[in-house]
């Protein structure tokens, strides 16, 4: 009995040492997403290719600023117009111990398109490549036509161990089956709902991280993020509400860091019905769709205060928008401005156009995807209804509202005038133009996001262009021009560019990152 | 006997001391509880306040060119734009919170009663056939009740409204559908005792028609327990259509009821703007409080089980 009792006290006393240890170097994060899985090649979305960076490196790696770095690829260039070689980094191990080589690339490059069931494939970022070994730790990419964006596309997904990429489906990856990583983290918990528990690589090629063990618990609702901070239950956490930064700021345990984003919070408007569901006459009788007068469209961009939006509804956390990225970005324009608000000019504007009465317009949004996104709509609605037009609003919940602002019952967008986002995961301009603005086109994948249908054929033109220039000063200014001639033709009405916000307990830095990323590598003490 | 020696014959008797009626009598109970008369006087006091709304508020919250963003998030005894003090400060969107409750409230009132009168006509509909008809009929209707009655009202009222989209109708129409049950269950309870009584009989020995009977006869014996239901239903209605527009699914942003109000706050809870939730949620809590304290009073006097 006794002895049972003494072993006991042991067990516990060794497990609370055990535990203390951990604690030391353990980092707790509290995210504002859950992934839709840990595969990494299942779905193309922030929550998911943030955790996965950790675990799965890629080729290319993506700096804070979204600047290209070397990853599994030590160096790479283009030996003619539509041929790219890279070089693999040599000595590095999966977790299993086997040897990183160009098969493993090779049989990732052959598993992206075949993930059954991905709702978001990464399979267009290696559309009409072809790969050719060049010996064990060298590549060549063949590609139909020049192609400059084959590095940036390569940064955007992980490399698995061709044993990984050849027999584990999507649920053996949520069950950590798979040891084909080279990350400086591998998986050892995950818990959907809960959290995600990584440990350190010991054996990692690079630097090695300063925490032992990461567990990342999803906190999505805002005011729990921030309950937990302040309580001390997490060391750091992302999305920070601009209502809470005031108060974390001035909290001596705490310290903030932000960041602006790739992400542009804008409006899309019909520009492809002849008459528009959403938009009547002020007495509910049908009109033409006025959205498809540029005077028009101006005059809805210039009735918008972008100021009052950023200091009343954003509390500063934001800044106003002017195109689909910030112009510190690759291929932005730098003459353009943030459209002034000017209320008289926008009342001309509408007359001019042949409404001097204004109409009736329905906006719609999700409810709950970006900061503040219901108030930034209806503070729209209270600007457009002093330009002259009765508008009304709808929030959705978020899935069922991107599912419809798509594709509608009929199969083509639902709605007139919504509020969306987009966040430029390539840290560029090409990604952005071509799926805001781009001529819809499934099977060109042009306008995979272009849910106002948007069509300028100057613009596709241009774009085409742009994409085929392999050297970068040359595409830069390019897409500039591009740009502008959306912008200047209103295909979007761009508001703010959001900035990211990360607190942590005071002495952990956190590296703030454009792509919203919370990385265990990026925080140190 | 001729007309004249009846009313004779009558007068003869002795004079009966004339009863009183139902409603006098449920008068003078419920006013033996003063919570429960304090309970009432609030929930006028709230009706005409919700009633009065356009006339005593300084801004129609409804309008849009009236709110601007420019006075947002000012705390309660600031001046707005336009001149006027916001007693209870402004939400997010600039929105006077004095008078977003009072619309609020009318929203949430109209709501809330609304959706129990529809689904009490349903559910004692329901509830009567299912007692009179008997058989078959009763046991698919009362299966169907306890169908309903077996999911959770929130859920129901949720995927309804997801899939129906957001407005005052639809939201009603959610709230019929998960109240309505509760109505058919007693009011079939109640209406199976009636029916064995010999009033109904005699009816139907007049040869009087099933509905005549069930509606004139059966039904307006059934009403107590409805008339308590309905206070309960009531003020759970006003919960659940706030709960949902908490959610974000029930009303539009720009017709703002309590629970949009109060969701419209609760990300300013943190960071000590305390005003934009607690004030719409305090005029939540009155409203149910004084509603429920009424019911609590109404099922004790209409309750047979509990007369001294």
């Amino acid at each position: 009995m006794t002895t049972t009792l003494r072993q006991l006290a042991l067990a516990t006393a060794a497990t609370l040492a055990l535990t203390g240890a951990a604690g030391a170097q353990e980092l707790k994060v509290g995210l504002s997403a859950e992934p839709s899985s840990l595969d990494p090649h299942y779905h193309n979305l922030s929550p998911n290719n943030m955790l996965t960076e950790h675990v799965f490196e890629g080729l290319v790696n993506q700096d804070p600023k979204q600047a290209l770095e070397p990853g599994l690829a030590e160096s790479w260039k283009a030996v003619d117009d539509t041929t790219w070689e890279f070089k693999l980094r040599r000595g590095v191990k999966f977790f299993d111990g086997s040897d990183f080589t160009a098969d493993d690339v090779i049989a990732t490059f052959k598993r992206l398109p075949a993930v059954p069931r991905s709702p978001s494939s990464f399979a267009p970022f290696i559309a009409g490549l072809t790969t050719e070994k060049v010996d064990s730790h060298t590549i060549r990419i063949k590609t139909a036509a020049p192609a400059p964006l084959v590095p940036t596309n390569l940064s955007t997904f992980g490399i698995v161990s061709k044993a990984c990429a050849e027999t584990m489906s999507t649920e053996d990856f949520n069950a950590l089956k798979c040891q084909g990583g080279t990350g400086p983290f591998k998986y050892t918990e995950f818990k959907p709902g809960d959290r995600v528990v990584m440990e350190r690589n010991n054996a990692y090629w690079g630097k090695k991280p300063d925490w032992e063990k990461v567990s990342f618990r999803f906190l999505t609702a805002a005011p729990t993020r921030v309950a937990a901070m302040l309580a001390g239950d997490v060391d750091v956490i992302e999305g920070v509400p601009p209502s809470d930064m005031a108060r974390l700021k001035t909290n001596a345990n705490l310290s903030v860091v932000e960041e602006l984003s790739n992400r542009v919070i804008y409006f899309h408007m019909d520009h492809f019905r002849e008459t528009s569901p959403f938009i009547t006459a002020k007495d509910g009788s049908p009109i033409k769709n006025p959205l498809r007068d540029v005077r028009v469209r101006q005059a809805l961009s210039m009735a918008i205060n972008r100021q009052a939006i950023v200091e009343r509804i954003m509390e500063g956390a934001a800044v106003p928008a002017e195109q689909v990225l910030p112009a510190s970005f690759f291929g932005t324009s730098k003459t353009l401005k943030p459209t002034a608000f000017d209320l008289a000019g926008a009342r001309k504007l509408l007359a001019d156009a042949g409404y001097p009465n204004g109409f009736k317009m329905k906006m719609h949004g999700p409810n709950g995807r970006y900061t503040n996104d219901t108030k930034i709509i209806e503070a729209v609605a209270q600007m457009f209804t002093r330009l002259g037009i009765d508008t009304e609003l709808e929030t959705i919940p978020p899935a069922n509202f991107f599912t419809r602002a798509s594709q509608g019952a009929n199969g083509e967008p639902e709605f007139s005038f919504i509020l969306v986002g987009w966040g430029a995961g390539t840290g560029e301009t090409s990604g952005s133009l071509l799926a805001l603005l781009g001529t819809f086109d499934r099977a060109k994948g042009s306008g995979g996001a272009n849910r106002g249908r948007y069509s300028n054929k100057t613009f596709d033109d241009k774009l085409a262009e742009a994409l085929r220039t392999v050297d970068d000063a040359k595409r830069a200014v390019l897409l500039a021009e591009v740009s502008e001639i959306g912008m200047k033709d209103v295909g979007i009405i761009p508001t703010h560019y959001q900035t990211n916000a990360w607190a942590s307990k005071k002495g952990i830095k956190v590296t703030a990152r454009a792509d919203e990323y919370t990385l265990a590598m990026g925080i140190s003490r | 006997m001729t007309d004249a020696a009846i009313n004779a014959a009558e007068a003869a008797l002795p004079a009966i001391p004339k009863e009183e009626s139902p409603f006098t009598r449920f008068r003078k109970a419920f006013v033996e509880d003063k919570v429960a008369v304090a309970g009432l006087i609030l929930f006028l006091i709230i009706v005409s306040l919700a009633l009065l709304a356009p006339w005593i508020t300084p801004q129609n919250p409804y309008d849009l060119r009236s709110v601007d963003i420019m006075d947002s998030r000012l705390p309660p005894g600031a001046t707005m734009g336009e001149g006027f003090t916001s007693w209870l400060g402004t939400d997010g969107v600039g929105r006077d919170l004095y008078s977003g409750i009072l619309y609020g409230l009318r929203i949430s009132l109209m709501v809330g009663v609304l959706s129990g009168i529809i689904a009490a006509s349903v559910g004692m509909a329901v509830g009567l056939t299912a007692a009179y008809a008997g058989g078959r009929v009763e046991t698919v209707l009362m299966r169907i009740v306890d169908l309903q009655l077996s999911l959770p009202a929130v859920l129901i009222a949720l995927i309804l409204v997801a899939a129906l989209g957001k407005g005052v109708d639809k939201i009603i129409f959610a709230l019929v559908v998960v109240q309505w049950a509760y109505y058919a269950r007693t009011v079939r309870g109640t209406a199976l005792v009636e029916r064995r009584k010999e009033y109904v009989e005699a009816a139907q020995s007049l040869g009087l028609s099933n509905a005549r009977v069930v509606f004139r006869h059966i039904m307006p014996n059934c009403l107590a327990p409805v008339i308590v239901i309905i206070t309960v239903q009531t003020a759970h209605a006003i919960a659940l259509e706030a709960t949902l527009s908490f959610l974000g699914v029930g009303l539009p942003q720009t017709e703002p009821s309590l629970g949009v109000l109060i969701a419209n706050g609760f990300q300013y809870m943190l960071s000590g703007k305390y005003w934009i939730s607690v004030f719409p949620g305090l005029a939540l809590l009155l409203t149910i409080v004084s509603i429920n304290l009424m019911g609590d009073r109404i099922r004790d006097v209409l309750n047979p089980r509990l007369e001294k």
